[in-house]
């Protein structure tokens, strides 16, 4: 297969994502497990024998999904709040709820409440990453996960098997890191639509199948050279739950700037940490969950070790990124709550960086294109300034 | 013998022109107002500066575009946003300025500008029409005076009101009923300029105040706009004659600059610009060694814009 129709492939499951869901169940008679982002490792429910789906934002304006929840919620919790309210759900064998944040919370009570035929599994991780206990309780929660999951297929998991799918998943993730690294460096032109689409599918997806499709990208890859591109050199970072809009995407490339890097969940922030397949899959989980937030620190945790703003000055450096634009969605508490403080960061410093707040609703680019070119103009002609200057 | 240089400003209710000969000197300045991103707009303000200017395209060594709908004219050679070059035009206007107000149909922004014209920092209205001057509009008509005549009728107002809402719609609703309760027109209009104000101070606290200000755009040219504005942020404002061409002004200069100087357009086209991309890159979050500072008094682009 082409690059072209690999990617094709892929980006119709991360847009239908359910469909592909589906379908996939119907083909292989496997049970659909949803689950909430941001923490739950899909490891554990394949090898239940279940396929884990990351529950996604749809593009459909919210409706009836209005009545449920209050419209200061962020756009991914009313979204999924109107999916379930509309029976997008009613073909998922079970839901896995964490509590990230209070508005998770809040649509995971009525998604519980639209669909009470559905099986629940709720999960609360301590989001206390440094203390002596955290680990303990960690593993706690994924026994607890662990048992719910074989009281629903009725026998236990062997910890073959879940290392099975460790190893799985870890090939998935070391492949789609392998892809960023190849285009930080140069080697292979991804646009960050293109690298939303890979690390989206990979929530949905058979990790088998996906695997396999990645191998063939990575082969294609391999086989062309790349041309050198033009431009500011931008990081993108924040969007937990939810997928940033495509257009926004492609938008910011056609301005003028080319995307190397970010720490978005439908990103890096996804793939991150590879799981240890050496040890008690559970303790290896557990560590997984501390580790991953010192790779990529989330607003949502409390870490003494993990700082978000100098990860996010080194990760700058590493990746040669010449800005940061930050994608906020809007009623984000979580986000809002740090940005001040990457905001202080960056201006000491004197990185440019560019805050963009983003909507379920917002489908007009043109103001926002406005702020977006005038950001990389300004990038582009301060450097020209510092260049004449020396 | 392509002896001039072209700005135009493409907005999204006006249309302004500038023509520059290569010295810099102004010969033609032409404002149309077509309605909403009108082609018609921007031929009617090209030729009217051609007219005045006693030229016609094929005199043009190099035209740059702005605005709203800088990407839909084709004789442009070369395209800005219309925050970079309003920046560019005020300081032309007024060197000294260090903070550009710009209120136009659609839009207001606040640009801190550097003294070479460089943008520092900026924020936008982003989502909808508060704080323009669409939000006027829409105000006027419903209080029922033509648009011209609400800055003047505003200035002769009495008793303080206030008008909270910044949506033009809920505005209108709230105007509606202070007419009702028998308040004046001009004490209602007074409130609804006030409630410009606030939105503008709003922004202003995003980028910083600094001083001198200036303000551009169709809506300093409303007195009533300028007065509360004014108030609102305790500092007088410059205001040039022809506040609305600051961006066609802007964009203009950079045309010139790039006639005097390929080098300035290379900078954003391809090849320079990279160049200057990669010798600079890595120095973005270390303290540089190999680039030069920027002058002691003028801080780097910073913060949420
Ligand atoms: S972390 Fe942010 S995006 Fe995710 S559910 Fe909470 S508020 Fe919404």
């Amino acid at each position: 297969m082409s690059i072209e129709s690999i990617l094709g492939t892929l980006e119709w499951t991360a847009e239908n994502s359910l469909a592909a869901a589906s379908q996939w169940k119907q083909a292989s008679g496997r049970r659909i497990v949803g689950s909430f982002p941001m923490h739950f490792p899909g490891e554990m429910a394949h090898a239940a024998g279940c396929t884990p789906v990351i529950l996604q934002e749809s593009h459909e304006p919210i409706t009836v999904g209005h009545g449920m929840i209050y419209p200061f919620y962020c756009g991914f919790t009313r979204s999924i709040v109107d999916q379930a309210c509309k029976g997008d759900y009613d073909f998922l064998d079970a839901i896995m709820f964490g509590d990230h944040c209070v508005q998770v919370l809040g649509a995971a009570d009525v998604v519980r409440a639209k669909l009470p035929n559905t099986r629940v599994h709720f999960y609360q991780l301590i989001s206390s990453m440094s203390d002596p206990w955290s680990l303990g309780r960690a593993r706690e929660t994924f026994l607890n996960l662990k048992e719910g999951l074989e009281e629903m297929i009725g026998h236990s998991i062997d910890d073959e098997a879940m290392r099975a799918s460790i190893r799985l998943f870890n090939r998935n993730r070391q492949m789609l890191r392998k892809l960023y690294e190849m285009r930080r460096a140069g080697d292979a032109r991804l646009t960050a639509r293109q690298m939303q689409i890979l690390v989206k599918s990979s929530m949905i997806m058979d990790k088998a199948e996906h695997n396999r499709l990645l191998e063939e990208l990575l082969a294609e890859f391999d086989k062309t050279r790349a041309t050198a591109q033009r431009g500011v050199r931008v990081y993108l970072s924040g969007h937990f739950c939810q997928a940033p809009k495509t257009g926004v995407l492609d938008m910011i490339e056609e301005c003028g700037g080319i995307v190397v890097d970010d720490d978005l969940y439908h990103g890096q922030r996804f793939i991150s940490t590879d799981v240890d397949d050496s040890i008690d899959p559970l303790d290896a989980l557990a560590k997984w969950y501390l580790e991953r937030n010192l790779k990529v620190p989330c607003p949502t945790r409390v870490d003494q070790n993990a700082d978000w703003e100098n990860y996010l000055l080194d990760a700058m450096e590493r990746s040669r990124a010449d800005g940061m634009i930050v994608l906020m969605a809007k009623f984000c508490e979580p986000h809002m709550y740090y940005y001040p403080e990457i905001k202080e960061a960056f201006e000491k410093r004197g990185v440019p960086h560019l805050l963009i707040e983003t909507e379920h609703e917002l489908n007009s680019f043109e103001a926002l294109r406005t702020r977006v070119e005038t950001f990389l103009e300004v990038v582009k002609r301060q450097t020209a300034a510092r260049r004449i200057a020396a | 013998m392509k002896s001039y240089v072209m700005g135009i400003d493409f907005g999204s209710t006006t249309t302004k022109t500038v023509i520059l000969d290569l010295k810099g000197k102004m010969v033609a300045s032409c404002v149309a107002s077509k309605g909403s991103i009108s082609a018609e707009g921007v031929q009617v303000s090209m030729d009217g500066a051609f007219a005045q200017a006693g030229i016609a395209q094929k005199d043009i060594a190099r035209t740059v575009s702005t605005g709203y709908g800088r990407r839909m004219i084709d004789v442009a050679d070369q395209s800005y946003t219309e925050i970079t070059c309003h920046a560019r035009g005020a300081i032309a206007m007024f060197p000294e300025a260090r903070l550009v107000i710009d209120i136009g149909g659609q839009d207001s922004k606040v640009i801190a500008v550097s003294g070479d014209g460089l943008v520092q920092q900026f924020a936008m209205n982003d989502r909808c029409a508060a704080g323009t001057g669409k939000f006027l509009e829409a105000l006027a008509r419903a209080v029922q005076v033509p648009v011209e005549a609400m800055g003047a009728l505003a200035m002769s107002s009495t008793e303080k009101l206030t008008v909270s809402n910044m949506c033009a719609t809920f505005a209108e609703t709230e105007v509606i009923s202070l007419l009702a309760e028998g308040k004046s027109k001009p004490d209602v209009l007074g409130a609804v300029h006030a409630a410009i104000a606030s939105r503008t101070a709003g922004l202003v606290a995003r980028v910083g105040n600094r001083n001198p200000i200036v303000m551009t755009g169709g809506v300093a040219k409303n007195h009533a706009a300028v007065h509360y504005i004014e108030q609102a942020l305790s500092a007088k404002m410059l205001i040039a004659p022809d506040p609305q061409i600051a961006g066609a002004l802007g964009a203009a200069l950079f045309a010139l600059d790039e006639v005097a100087k390929p080098s300035a357009a290379m900078m954003d086209e391809e090849d320079g610009a990279d160049e200057a991309m990669s010798s600079a890159r890595g120095c973005a979050t270390q303290p540089c060694k190999t680039a030069a500072k920027l002058p002691a008094n003028e801080r780097p682009l910073l913060g949420p814009m």
